[in-house]
Parts: structure tokens; sequence; C-alpha cells
């Protein structure tokens, strides 16, 4: 400790010369190159901190940089705030699930204000997310928390013996998931007592959840002061496969009672500043249910897609969010209205439905069609495809971009199936 | 399915390619993507290439390489370009726009900072003549049969590049490379006669004089060197025509064939077929057509039964390489020790083993006629003629070609015992520290599964050659010191001194005591240091493999031949070197040589503290050993700092 007070005294007289004010510096936590050059355009200063795998580029660049560790457990927290308001900065930006707590536990240091930690933890633990929202009153699936195979299979029971089944019935499913984990991480879905043994040690604690049908979106709530500044909503077709915005008319009719819960999420969470993705089901009747919430950039191209629909940068409005002293006038000149898009802009995630690539297929029909913007895929040099984890690693994206709502949905339904990669 | 060039993928290649030159430096990454997919479209017709190149040389400003393995222009290196081309995806995108960048610089579109005009064109110079299969695509039957990814393409950029390159510039470099290939003299010419059979696609373009006649030269090398052989390319009309000839005419047909396969070591089929008929009907002008000296005559009349007698049995039309083997078996005077002739007549009704039968087989066309001892008889008669033309092919069997060059060298009647042993009994038993090593009860070697394009003596001996030098290298791996001190001089016989030396310290993998190794080996073999004690046999040494950048690749074995001064009057390390190319850049400005600095066909060599510093481990003789402490002190710390930064990377070094 006392060698990291040297260390950091050593710091402190390197980059705050005498009679030089310290810069405001916006901390990055995570390494994103969309969000550094965000932060650039906007002139803001900024340092990131980032994976050390990171530091040589950082170098290259000329991008401030401080090397960190996110996933293992430490004590350095303290060094790492010191480090970082040596440096001059005052306001930390969270750009990955497991820099969300590091982010809050940095802003709470800046602030002041310690419940700015605790309430970033409330979004990094699943149970006492849901917990939290059900408190508040905000409706919910019926959930638990497991720490053993055993509880695993008492919920599947229960939650099947309160659907009423009986013997020889089809099980509905239940979710499980870690705490912990970005989105679908680690997700799997399990209606027979026999895949219960498929799960191990590691998957433990994990959360539990009864399944909820009906259409799943998401939104992207910028909010400032406890005030939202601009709502999203992200309509998914496929869930982890391909999603759009703004959404087709129908969700679009909702967006008063979406802004409602996200109100009422808002408060229950005691969320002030910064980027909330939360993700709802529109039930049969037309009620919303609440599944989870994340305060980072979110997956599936989301950000990309608001700029393309809306012309701003979401990363910008991240960060410019995330400040609290960020002005009233700035985000009124920053923000379109929620009702001027320029039209739909969807994405399809490809994932390869064989095991080992020989070639790409791109059909004609799609880089013609008027829907068609550009796609990512090349050939892979290597063949053998990697398994999957949660949603991500796709291996390429489709983009599209018109006015036709139905025909994107088309699209996007339509692609799903094909075959890409032969 | 090539897509049409539109306005919209201009448009569209255009308006990434401007957003990528305004993205800072650090986020290039997040627009490269954007390029290369539109890139990829237009790289599609020749029409989408030209579009390319009108944007080329804002390429490397723009950040299109930026932090990938193209990034830096003048670190780029030719041989690489075709395996990026046939890559798949990515890298054959890259690669492209790569040489369309090349192309700009060396069409003066474009300025680099550490590439000049001239180096890019030099380069693509380079490219163009190690890919000639790709720039004139019919010429090649290996290419047709080999369907690669992206043939098309790439034959496309390379017709399209050619248009911007001067021919006569492209003549040079091609007539370089075929001099550097026939300057080695290697057994094995496939690749050099491939290389000539398309330059017979340069004349169709505008050379220079000069350049005409070398290439006329190398292609009647291997087509037929007079007026008589080059009209008549099928063997039988060519006999047909011999036998109406006149002695002096007939005199006149073998010298000119004689010249030319002494020049450039290339044979015709036209070459066998004359050797046969001079040995029944004039054998008085064989030592003209192999125009031997005095000492050849001398042989070749000293053994004139059992020379008819090997010409009669090995050299056909598929086999004429040997002819120019024969005449240089016969100028060594290899036939004088005794265990030679009866080794060669034993070949001769040797009963091969299927297998090695079939693998015998595959080196030649079908149809031939010729038996399997006649194919192997020949490759013998190759061998004991070219000893450093011995090379590994593609195969990672250093150690056997070094041996097999050694043996032809050294030792042609212990070659002679183990070539039937291989071919006939399928085994080779070697004796080391007392125990008897079969090669028939070995698996695995370094070679498992062998490339085939290798002079038959290296298919019939490197399968067992290789497994039992892995077998005594596993046997002493545990000894805490490095194994090729015992295993060089069991494998190779006594032609290998018993002082040995090694940069690595094998325990612990770092370098003890570098100052003293170099000492050692110059004080073992730098004439003046060394109390001018002659290297007499070869010398196995351990060198380690640097890329251009100096960075290590792995381990190499290699030959010392001789340590001589130069033409320049400096001391040169000449040395053999197993891979079939012997001239190699290392990085550090070393590059090796293979003419022009005094080597005999077959040798490489570099300046003695150049080699030194590649050295890892070398044999020495610890009574012939000089004045180690007379060694400058420059040149140790000059080695030093040329290892220190190459090589010397990858190790600890607790050495002063």
């Amino acid at each position: 400790m006392e060698l990291d007070q040297l260390e950091m005294n050593q710091t402190l007289q390197e980059s705050q010369p005498e009679g030089k004010t310290i810069p405001y510096l916006t901390a990055l936590i995570g390494w994103s190159l969309p969000a550094i050059e965000a932060c650039d355009k906007l002139n803001r200063p900024f340092v990131v901190v980032g994976p050390p795998d990171f530091k040589e580029y950082a170098e290259k660049h000329d991008i401030t940089f401080v090397g960190w560790e996110f996933d293992r457990l430490n004590e350095g927290s303290d060094k790492l705030y010191k480090q970082l308001k040596a440096l001059g900065a005052e306001v930390a930006v969270p750009l990955y699930e497991e820099c969300v707590e590091w982010a809050g536990a940095l802003n709470s240091r800046f602030r002041e204000e310690p419940r700015l930690f605790n309430r970033s933890l409330l979004l990094r633990d699943k149970g006492m997310m849901k917990r939290k929202a059900q408190m508040a009153g905000i409706k919910v699936g019926v959930f638990e928390e497991a720490r053993d195979k055993e509880d695993v299979k008492r919920f599947l029971k229960r939650v099947n013996e309160a659907l009423l089944k009986v013997d020889g019935d089809k099980y509905e499913p239940i979710h499980c998931k870690p705490l912990d984990k970005a989105g679908s991480v680690g997700h799997r879905a399990i209606d027979d007592p026999a895949d219960i043994e498929a799960l191990t040690d590691t998957d433990f604690p994990l959360l539990m959840e009864s399944h909820l049908d009906g259409q799943e979106f998401s939104c992207e709530v910028f909010v400032h002061k406890g005030k939202i500044q601009f709502l999203n909503i992200t309509e998914y077709v496929k869930l982890g496969y391909s999603n759009f915005v703004p959404p087709s008319p129908s969700l679009e009719a909702k967006r008063p009672i979406i802004r409602k819960a996200i109100e009422q999420l808002i408060e229950a969470f005691e969320i002030e500043n910064g980027v909330i993705h939360p993700e709802y089901f529109v039930m049969p009747d037309g009620t919303l249910h609440f599944g989870e919430v994340a305060a980072r950039v979110p997956g599936g191209h989301i950000f990309d897609l608001i700029e393309r629909a809306y012309g701003f940068s979401a990363y910008e409005a991240q960060i410019l969010c995330s400040d609290p002293n960020t002005t009233e006038e700035e985000l009124r000149e920053f923000f379109p209205a929620e009702d001027e898009a320029r039209g739909y802009a969807g994405c399809l995630m490809v994932h390869p439905h064989v095991n080992f690539i020989e070639e790409l297929n791109i059909p004609e029909e799609l880089e013609n069609h008027e829907l068609f913007e550009k796609h990512d895929m090349f050939t892979p040099p290597q063949g053998k495809v990697a398994e999957r984890v949660g949603f991500g690693n796709h291996y390429g994206t489709i983009f599209f971009f018109g006015d036709d709502s139905a025909e994107m949905t088309r699209l996007l339904v339509d692609y799903e199936k094909y075959d890409f990669y032969l | 399915m090539p897509s049409e060039v539109t306005e919209g993928k201009i448009a569209r290649f255009s308006r990434f390619l401007t957003r990528l030159e305004d993205a800072p430096s650090y986020a290039k990454s997040r627009y490269q993507t954007d390029v290369y997919q539109e890139a990829n479209r237009l790289l599609e017709t020749e029409e989408g290439l030209e579009v390319l190149y009108q944007y080329a040389h804002r390429f490397d400003d723009a950040g299109v390489f930026q932090d990938g393995p193209w990034e830096d222009a003048s670190k780029l290196q030719p041989p690489l370009v075709a395996g990026s081309l046939q890559a798949k995806g990515l890298p054959y995108v890259i690669e492209m726009l790569s040489d369309l960048r090349m192309l700009a610089i060396a069409d003066g579109k474009a300025n680099h900072p550490k590439v000049s005009q001239e180096m890019a064109m030099d380069f693509l110079n380079e490219v163009m003549a190690l890919n000639l299969d790709l720039l004139f695509p019919d010429a090649s039957e290996a290419s047709r049969i080999e369907k690669k990814e992206n043939t098309v393409e790439a034959q496309r950029l390379f017709r399209f590049i050619s248009q911007y390159l001067s021919s006569s510039a492209l003549s040079e470099t091609l007539i370089h490379e075929i001099e550097r290939l026939t300057a080695q003299r290697p057994i094995t010419v496939k690749r050099t006669v491939s290389m000539i059979r398309m330059a017979k696609e340069m004349l169709k373009t505008e050379t220079s004089d000069t350049q005409r006649n070398v290439l006329e030269k190398y292609i009647a090398s291997v087509e037929g060197a007079s007026e008589l052989s080059s009209a008549n390319p099928l063997p039988n009309d060519y006999r047909k025509q011999l036998m109406a000839l006149s002695t002096e005419e007939l005199r006149k047909e073998s010298e000119a064939l004689g010249v030319s396969m002494r020049n450039t070591g290339l044979c015709s089929p036209q070459h066998s077929v004359l050797a046969r008929f001079l040995s029944r009907k004039s054998p008085h002008l064989l030592p003209i057509l192999l125009q031997l000296t005095g000492k050849g005559k001398a042989n070749l009349e000293e053994h004139a039964e059992l020379v008819h007698q090997l010409i009669k049995v090995a050299l056909f039309p598929s086999t004429c390489q040997s002819v120019y083997g024969l005449a240089l078996l016969l100028e060594r005077g290899v036939l004088s020790a005794s265990p030679v002739m009866p080794g060669l007549r034993r070949l001769i009704e040797l009963d091969i083993r299927p297998e090695v039968r079939s693998a015998l087989f595959k080196t030649v066309g079908e149809g031939e006629g010729l038996t399997a001892n006649s194919i192997l008889l020949a490759g013998v008669i190759s061998v004991l003629g070219q000893p450093l033309g011995v090379g590994q092919g593609l195969n990672p069997t250093c150690q056997a070609a070094r041996g097999i060059s050694l043996w032809a060298q050294h030792a042609p009647g212990y070659l002679l015992e183990i070539i039937p042993r291989a071919a006939r009994d399928g085994d080779i038993d070697m004796v080391f520290e007392g125990i008897h090593i079969h090669s028939k009860d070995l698996h695995g070697g370094l070679a498992p599964d062998l490339h085939p394009e290798l002079d038959p003596v290296s298919l019939v001996l490197v399968p067992h050659l290789d497994r039992i030098y892995s077998e005594m290298m596993s046997r002493v791996a545990l000894r805490g010191e490095d194994g090729h001190r015992w295993v060089n001089p069991a494998f190779y016989g006594d032609w290998v001194q018993k002082g040995f030396s090694t940069v690595i310290e094998p325990i612990t993998g770092s370098v003890t005591d570098y100052p003293g190794f170099v000492r050692l080996f110059y004080a073992t073999h730098h004439p003046e240091y060394n109390d001018d004690y002659e290297l007499i046999y070869p010398n196995p040494v351990g060198i380690f493999i640097t890329n251009v950048h100096g960075k290590m690749l792995g381990f190499h074995a290699v030959s010392i031949q001789r340590i001589a001064k130069s033409p320049d009057g400096e001391y040169r390390v000449y040395f053999y070197n197993p891979n079939n190319d012997g001239s190699q850049n290392w990085g550090q400005g070393i590059e090796s040589t293979v003419m022009d600095q005094g080597e005999l066909p077959g040798e490489s060599s570099l300046p003695f503290d150049e080699f030194t510093s590649r050295l890892y481990a070398f044999h020495y003789n610890p009574y012939e050993q000089g004045d180690a402490y007379a060694v400058e002190s420059e040149n140790v710390s000059n080695v030093k700092s040329m290892a220190l930064e190459s090589w010397g990377q990858e190790y600890t070094w607790i050495s002063k």
C-alpha cells in the first residue's frame, strides 16, 4: 500500500506540473474503438482503462491508457482511482458488462457518492436486479437463485406444477443464466430434468426464471439526471440474430407505455446518468414484462443501427449523458426527436450452419435488394467454425436500411435460415 | 459470379475509402472492412481493377494496410505474394490491394518514404518472375492440374500489372532467376525447366537482343541445342535423323549439345538419344558430347565398357539429366574407386522392392518403358557426378540430404552399399555406441510423409536415414548436452571430427560464453588463426535460420565445404545448403550467394563473420586448434552483435 502511494505520488508529480489545472478527463472503462472515436469527436480529453493487451496499440496511437484486468477480483480499485484522479479524470463510462461495477466504483469516488457503487452492483447481479424490480412493483416472471442442481430440479418441477402440468405433459422450459454475464452468455433453456445433469459446478450460482412468451424488444435509454433524454426502441426479430431500429408501427404505438415502464425502472434503480439497455416482453394482453437491464453498450450492433436511423452517434450520446456536468442545452441540441428517424436500420448476424466452412455464398438477390446496405463477411482462412458463446462471436453481419419495416422483417426472417457459409 | 462494375460500386468504394482516410489513426480498423468489401466486388473484373488502381496511390496514407502484415511496404517479400493470393478471403483481398499500391509506387503515382520507384519496380518484377505460371497460365501443366484458390483473379491482376512493367525488366529478372538456379547445378531441375518453358512466352514480348539470346540459350538447352535437335523434338525422329549424319556432322552435333549442357547444367531428351547413339555407333565422339577434359577422357577410356553399359541401362529421354551427371562423374574419377564399379553393376540387376519401384516410377512419365533399375541407376549417376546437387526438396530432412551429399563426395562405396540395402531389403542399419539400429524397426522420423519431388537416390534413402537420425537423437536426448556431438560422427561416419562446440546450453536453453564459442570457431576454421589446417572433409554444422528481418525461424543443417578467399580477397565460408534454393536473405544484410563470389556449382557462400553469426554448433579437430586469443575482439563483438540482434532475441544470454 505504501509502495502504491509512493508510485501514485510520483505519477501525480509527473502528470501535474505546477501551476497547471487538472484537465477534465473522461475515463472510458473498457477498450472500444468507437467509444474512443466518439470521445475524440466530442473534443473531450479522455483516458482508456482497458485490458493490458491493448497497451502497445494505445502507445502506438498516442492514446492515454491505463492497463487493467477487470475479471480479476482485486483490492486495487483505490490504486486505479488515484491513478485516474491524478491524470485528471472526473467521469467514468462503462462500455462492457464486466466494466459496469468498476465504473460505478470510480464514479462514486469521483463524485463522493458511495451509493453509486451499490447501484452499479444492482445491475451486475441478475438475482438482485429481479428482486429489486419486483419490489418496485415491476412485472417480472417467477425467478429464484440456484446454488446446485437440486435447486434447479425443484424449481423446474414447481413452475410446471403451477402451470398444472400432469405426468406425461411436456414441461414448459425454465431459463438458467449466470448472475453476472452479458445478455445471453451462458444462457440455457431447460425443459427436461435430464438436462440439469449437464450443468457443472462452475455454472453455479445461477438465476432461474420461468419462460416468458411474447414479442421481445430492448430499449436504449439515454438518461441524464434521472430524466430520459432519448428513448430508442429496438425490435428483436430473432433474439441474438436480427433486430432493427426504430420498431415497426405496431410496437412503436406502444411507445407511451414503454416510456412509462422505463420511468418506473429508472426510479426503482435510481439511475441518474448514462445509458441503460433493458429488455422487455410484450405479453399477449399488451402489458409489458421486464426481462433484465444492463448499463453498457448493447450488443447486436444496436448503437450502429441507432446512428444509421437517427443520425447521431449513440456512443457520443452515452458519453454526454454519463457526465452530470453536461448542460441541458448541449443535450437538447444533440438529440433529434424520437419520431424523426430517417428510415429503418436493421442487421442480421450470421453464424454458420456448418461445422467446416468451404466457401462464402452471398446471393445476388441479396446484394441487389434495395434494402441491402453492406455486409462484412469474407471466407475465413480457417475453415473450422468456433463454438458460439452466448450470442456473441457471430461470423459476420449484414446491414439493411430502408422505409419498409415489413420488408425488413421479411428479409431478416428469410435470410436467417440462409446458408451463407457452405 | 463476377459482378459488373457499376457507378454505385465505384461511389461506395470511394466513399468508404474517404471515410477511412478521415478516420483517426487508432480507429482505422473500424473502417477497413468496408473498403475491403467494396474492393472485393471490384476485383472481380479488369475494369474494376482499373478503377481500384485509380485510387491506389491513396491506399497507404488512408490506412488501408495499417496495423496488419501488409502495413510496411518496404518489408514485403515477393516469394510470399503467391501464397497470400491463393489464401481464402481477406488475405487475398489485401494482397491484391497491396500489389496495386506497389504498382502505383512503381508507376510514379505514389510516393513512399521507404520504397523508391525502382524498389517497387524490382519487387513487382520479381513477383512476376516467380509466378510466371499465373502470367502465362497455359504454359504450365502443373498449375492446371493443381487447382488453386483465386487463380483466375490472380491471373487477371498479374496481366493488369504486367501492362505497366517493361517486359525487358521482367526478362532481366527472369534471366537472373534462371541463372541463379542453374548456377547451383541441382540434380532435380523440374522447377528450372518449367521456368524456362515459361520464358518462351517472354520471347513473344519486346525484349532486348541480349536478353533474347540468353533466353534462347536456355530454351535451347532443354529443347534442343542444335538445329537438328530443336527441329526434331520427338526422340524417335531425332534418332532417325542421327543415322543419316556423316561423322563430321555427328561431331558437330555432339559438340553443340555438349557445350550447351556444360554451360547450363541442363539436358534435353536429345542428349540421351545422342549419347546412346554414340555409345553404339561412334564411341570416339562420346568425349565430345560430354565435353570431357583430360582426366575425364582418361577415366572414360579406362572404364569404357562399364560406361557403355551405364549409358545403355540408364540414359533415356526421361532420365536425360543424368547425361550431365555422367560427364561430371567421369571428371571426378569416381569410377576409379574400387568399390564403385561392382557397386554400380549390382544396381543393374538389383531386385527392387515393389514400394520402392512404384516410388521410382512416379518420377518419370507414364509409358516410357523404363525399368525401376534404370531410374535408380540414372539417379546414382547424377548423385555421384553432382554431390552438391542433392536437395531436400520440400521435406524437413536436411540431415539426410547432407549425408547423401557427403558420402557421394568421399565415400561412394558406402553410398553404393546402403542404396541396395534400402531398395532391396527395405532396411538400413547403423551402429550407434555399440547398438545396432535398424530403420525397418523404426517409425516416424521428421518426414513420415515424404514429399516425392526428389532425386531417385534421395527417394530411396531419405525415409531410412531420416528415421535413423531421429532415433539416434532421441537416444541421447536426456544427456544434458547437444546430441549432435555424438550423433553426427556416428551417422555420417569418421569424417566428422570429434571435437564439438555449441552456443546453447541445452539444460537451461541459454547462451553461455558466446565470445568463447566465436573464438574457437575462428581458431579452428579461419585460415589466419588456425595454423593453416585445411578443411578436408565437409563439416556438418548447425545454423540458426533467420528471416529477412533477422527473426529466428528455426534450425537448419548445412555442411562447410571449404573456407577460402573470394575473388575480392575476403575470407568466405563456402558451404553446402541442402535447401533447393541456396541464395537466401537472412536479414541484417546477410545474403548468402550462389555465384560470382568464387562458389563452385552447388556451393553457397557468406563472409566468414556473417556465417559465424548464424552458427550454433560445429565440429572441430581438437588437435588442430590455432590461436583463439589472437582473434581481434572487434571481430568477436561484431559477430556477437549480429547474433544478439537476430536469433539471440529468442534466448537468455548469460555470457559476457
